[in-house]
């Protein structure tokens, strides 16, 4: 009824190759790019400052590593020192005077270099141990970034963000940082949905399967392996230009440690390895449902007079979040996009359920 | 199962748009209050420094409250927990904006540091006590950044004043050790070191140990090698209490051992209360239950039920640090109610009453504190504390040293802040 896939007859090559065949689906899209779109309209800014920006900013990340673990099958848990290389390098960049879009893209250029000799280790090893190795990648940057007076910002460590621009338009304030992560974000899943169905994206998908029986298959799986490091390296790289100037403002070595890898390691496998819907889901659930369950608590304490010891108010939430995680993945181990593709499958083809194959 | 999946659905759709209403909850009406955010880390890394600092601020705002307020104004805190983790601390400073807060503190240094360019922009008064950017001191960089507590600059520059009172002025050819914690925030006091070295002619010798600092049995042998006369060690956390374990099995004396204000009566049941037993640590304001503030929280806040939290706990150091934090707030509403008896309340209006504190001491609470536009630090007046098995006893008075050093480092970065930042 909804998605009426019934009659659609396409004519052309082009029509059922594009990227949502289906009207409803395009519907839906538009209307949620339309509602982000005039977001600034209809919410208060604080919505604004405080959920939506972060949201897109960490899905853009979350897209990232997504098309390395979900993609090509290579797990990486030192993704935040990826996205510091990229910050620190552009950060450099810009108070050198470069222009913040030249130094956007060497600072993903940075990352991708240094990320490609730490993903030469899946040249050789795989699964837990390129763990290690990417783990490896972790305390490595960490250690030089904030061993390193010129990189790190000497004794504060603590390095302020100068005034960037991108084509004329100050990233400051509210509604151009928030139009900038947004552009940024609808850039990177575009990119996203594309690799899918390009030749790129199917020998990451062969890598992924079986990396020898896609070797025999005559894709080259070192060539591959480099490349999805590189390109995913890349994205980090300019998430954490974004990240740094849109939303940090000042960049210190602590807000890239391990806790961002596996947050956003977290929000990947919450999310749905593989999906592009997935990072968007998985970033808001990791994101928001401490902050949402801490004022509900607040606000049920609140409303109902109970009072709580403030220990008890801040763990509770935490309790509740590490539940509401284990919950998710043990009723949809493929993550919060499969739940989503379950509805529309389901609604697909709703009321005549007995027509679903 | 397609029943479960759409109430699933429905609960996280419920579930996400909560926050709306939380945040249109009615607060507490009264025509006259000043409201502030208590967004801080309850959960992750300051743990318990934090529900000790937190529930001294509490009992604090309950005992002016319920005195009437100050100037007429009430103070209403509201506390979450921002878990250290940025996005979460940016969404209650953001959600505070919103609801009319004038002040936050969050007692940590990564959110302290993302909350600055915000803070300064936004005209809300940011309290960085015992975290935060050390050039904070600096008012005129950092006009709305108000650290009223002695910062680790000072903090080092007290302790090694105190060295030179033991060795009666004369530190030349001493050896001093510094054993650090491996973070920006352990390295944080060497640029003043290295410039007393110098100036007094000490020797300086730096062991640096690897985060979070659970295994220091490497160095601490070293540090007995060097055989220094004295050491100064930095941590915070579970560091702190390894460092002074350990120093205490390698058989150094301990009346010549220090640490920074992280060091509680905790750390001494970890450690072992009559082990520890001379230990010296720098005190911001007057430790224990003596004072006449925390008496009267006793009677008052606490004696009724109304304590924010366990008894035991009122009195503790970082309770204390709590107190003092709170007493300047209340102290710069104050201030700021007779300059605009009227208000508007806005974060200007604090910042003017902040900025106006004057030799103010909490009842005898804490050293002598001036806070002007130019001196968000409050003067740089702590004091020496030695461990005597029981309690904190301080060595010294009030007192503050080595305050041109530790300035020369503040106006050095403040002014590289000052040509970034705009």
């Amino acid at each position: 009824m909804f998605y009426r896939r019934a009659g659609i007859r396409h004519t052309r090559y082009q029509d059922e190759r594009q990227l949502f065949p289906l009207g409803f689906d395009r519907l839906l899209i538009l209307s949620t790019l339309l509602l982000l779109l005039i977001a600034p309209l209809i919410v208060d800014r604080f919505y604004l400052a405080g959920y939506l920006l972060p949201w897109l900013i960490w899905t853009s990340a979350a897209q990232g590593l997504n098309l390395l673990m979900g993609g090509a099958g290579q797990i990486h848990l030192g993704y935040g020192a990826v996205m510091a290389i990229g910050a620190y390098g552009s950060v450099h960049l810009v108070r050198f005077g470069v222009p913040f879009e030249l130094a956007m893209i060497a600072g993903g250029l940075m990352s991708a270099s240094v990320g490609i000799v730490f993903g030469a280790a899946a040249l050789r090893v795989k699964g837990i141990y390129l763990a290690m190795a990417t783990l490896a990648m972790q305390y490595i940057i960490d250690f030089v970034i904030s061993h390193t007076a010129a990189i790190g910002g000497g004794t504060l460590a603590t390095l302020q963000v100068p005034p960037a621009t991108f084509f004329g338009i100050a990233l400051h304030g509210d509604l151009p940082t928030y139009y900038f992560a947004l552009a940024f974000c609808a850039l990177v899943t575009l990119f996203m949905l594309n690799v899918g169905r390009s030749s790129f994206g199917r020998a990451l998908v062969a890598v992924r399967e079986k990396d020898y029986a896609a070797q025999i298959l005559g894709v080259s799986t070192f060539k591959y392996k480099l490349l999805a490091f590189w390109v995913s390296s890349f994205i980090g790289g300019m998430v954490g230009a974004v990240l740094a100037v849109c939303y940090l403002r000042a960049i210190s070595p602590d807000q890239f440690h391990i806790e961002l890898s596996i947050q956003l390691l977290a929000m990947v496998i919450v999310g749905g390895l593989g999906s592009v819907l997935g990072p968007f889901f998985g970033s808001a659930l990791i994101l928001f449902a401490p902050i949402v369950l801490n004022n509900l608590l607040t606000f049920a304490s609140n409303f109902f007079g109970f009072s709580m010891s403030i220990d008890l108010r801040a763990h509770a939430p935490l309790m509740a979040y590490g539940v509401l995680v284990i919950a998710f993945l043990l009723y949809e181990p493929l993550g919060l996009a499969k739940i989503y593709s379950n509805i529309r499958n389901y609604l697909i083809v709703w009321p005549f359920r007995h027509a679903q194959r | 199962m397609t029943v479960d999946r759409r109430t699933f659905m429905a609960g996280t759709a419920v579930a996400l748009a909560t926050p709306g209403l939380v945040a249109n909850r009615a607060l507490a009406q009264a025509d006259k209050v000043v409201k502030i955010t208590l967004s801080q880390d309850f959960t992750r890394i300051y743990t318990f420094v934090t529900s000790e600092y937190n529930q001294g601020q509490r009992d604090y705002f309950t005992l002016i409250n319920e005195r009437g307020g100050a100037g007429g104004y009430k103070i209403v805190a509201d506390v979450s927990d921002h878990a250290n983790d940025l996005p979460r601390a940016i969404e209650a400073y953001e959600r505070g904006k919103r609801e009319g807060a004038v002040l936050i503190d969050p007692l940590s240094t990564p959110v302290a540091r993302a909350l600055v360019p915000r803070a300064l922009e936004d005209k809300i008064n940011l309290i960085t006590a015992f975290s935060g950017r050390s050039d904070a001191a600096d008012g005129t960089a950092f006009p709305y950044v108000l650290p009223l507590s002695i910062n680790y600059w000072t903090q080092i520059g007290l302790i090694i004043d105190y060295f030179q009172k033991v060795e009666k002025g004369d530190l030349k050819g001493k050896k001093i050790v510094f054993v650090h914690i491996d973070t920006p925030f352990g390295k944080e006091p060497l640029p003043i070191l290295q410039v007393l070295s110098q100036k007094l002619g000490f020797e300086l010798a730096t062991f640096p140990y690897t985060p979070p600092g659970n295994d220091q049995s490497a160095i601490w042998p070293q540090v007995r090698r060097a055989k220094p006369d004295f050491v100064i060690f930095w941590g915070a956390g579970v560091g702190q209490t390894v460092a002074l374990t350990e120093a205490i099995r390698n058989g150094l004396p301990m009346d010549r051992v220090s640490s920074s204000v992280w060091l509680s009566e905790s750390d001494m049941d970890v450690v072992g209360r009559d082990a520890a037993k001379g230990v010296l640590k720098i005190e911001p304001c007057v430790g224990g239950r003596e004072p006449k503030i925390i008496k009267d929280i006793l009677s008052d806040v606490v004696g009724k039920g109304k304590g924010a939290g366990p008894e035991a706990k009122v009195g503790t150091a970082y309770y204390n640090y709590g107190v003092q934090i709170a007493s300047l707030i209340v102290e710069g509403v104050r201030k700021a109610a007779e300059k605009a008896p009227n208000g508007p309340v806005t974060g200007p209006w604090l910042n003017e009453g902040l900025q106006s504190i004057s030799k103010f001491t909490a009842e005898g609470m804490l050293p002598p504190t001036t806070v002007t536009k130019e001196d968000h630090q409050g003067g740089g007046f702590g004091r020496v504390a030695r461990w005597d098995g029981q309690k904190f006893v301080p060595v010294t008075d009030w007192f503050t040293a080595n305050q041109d050093v530790v300035w020369t480092e503040v106006r050095k970065y403040s002014e590289e802040f000052r040509k970034t930042g705009k």
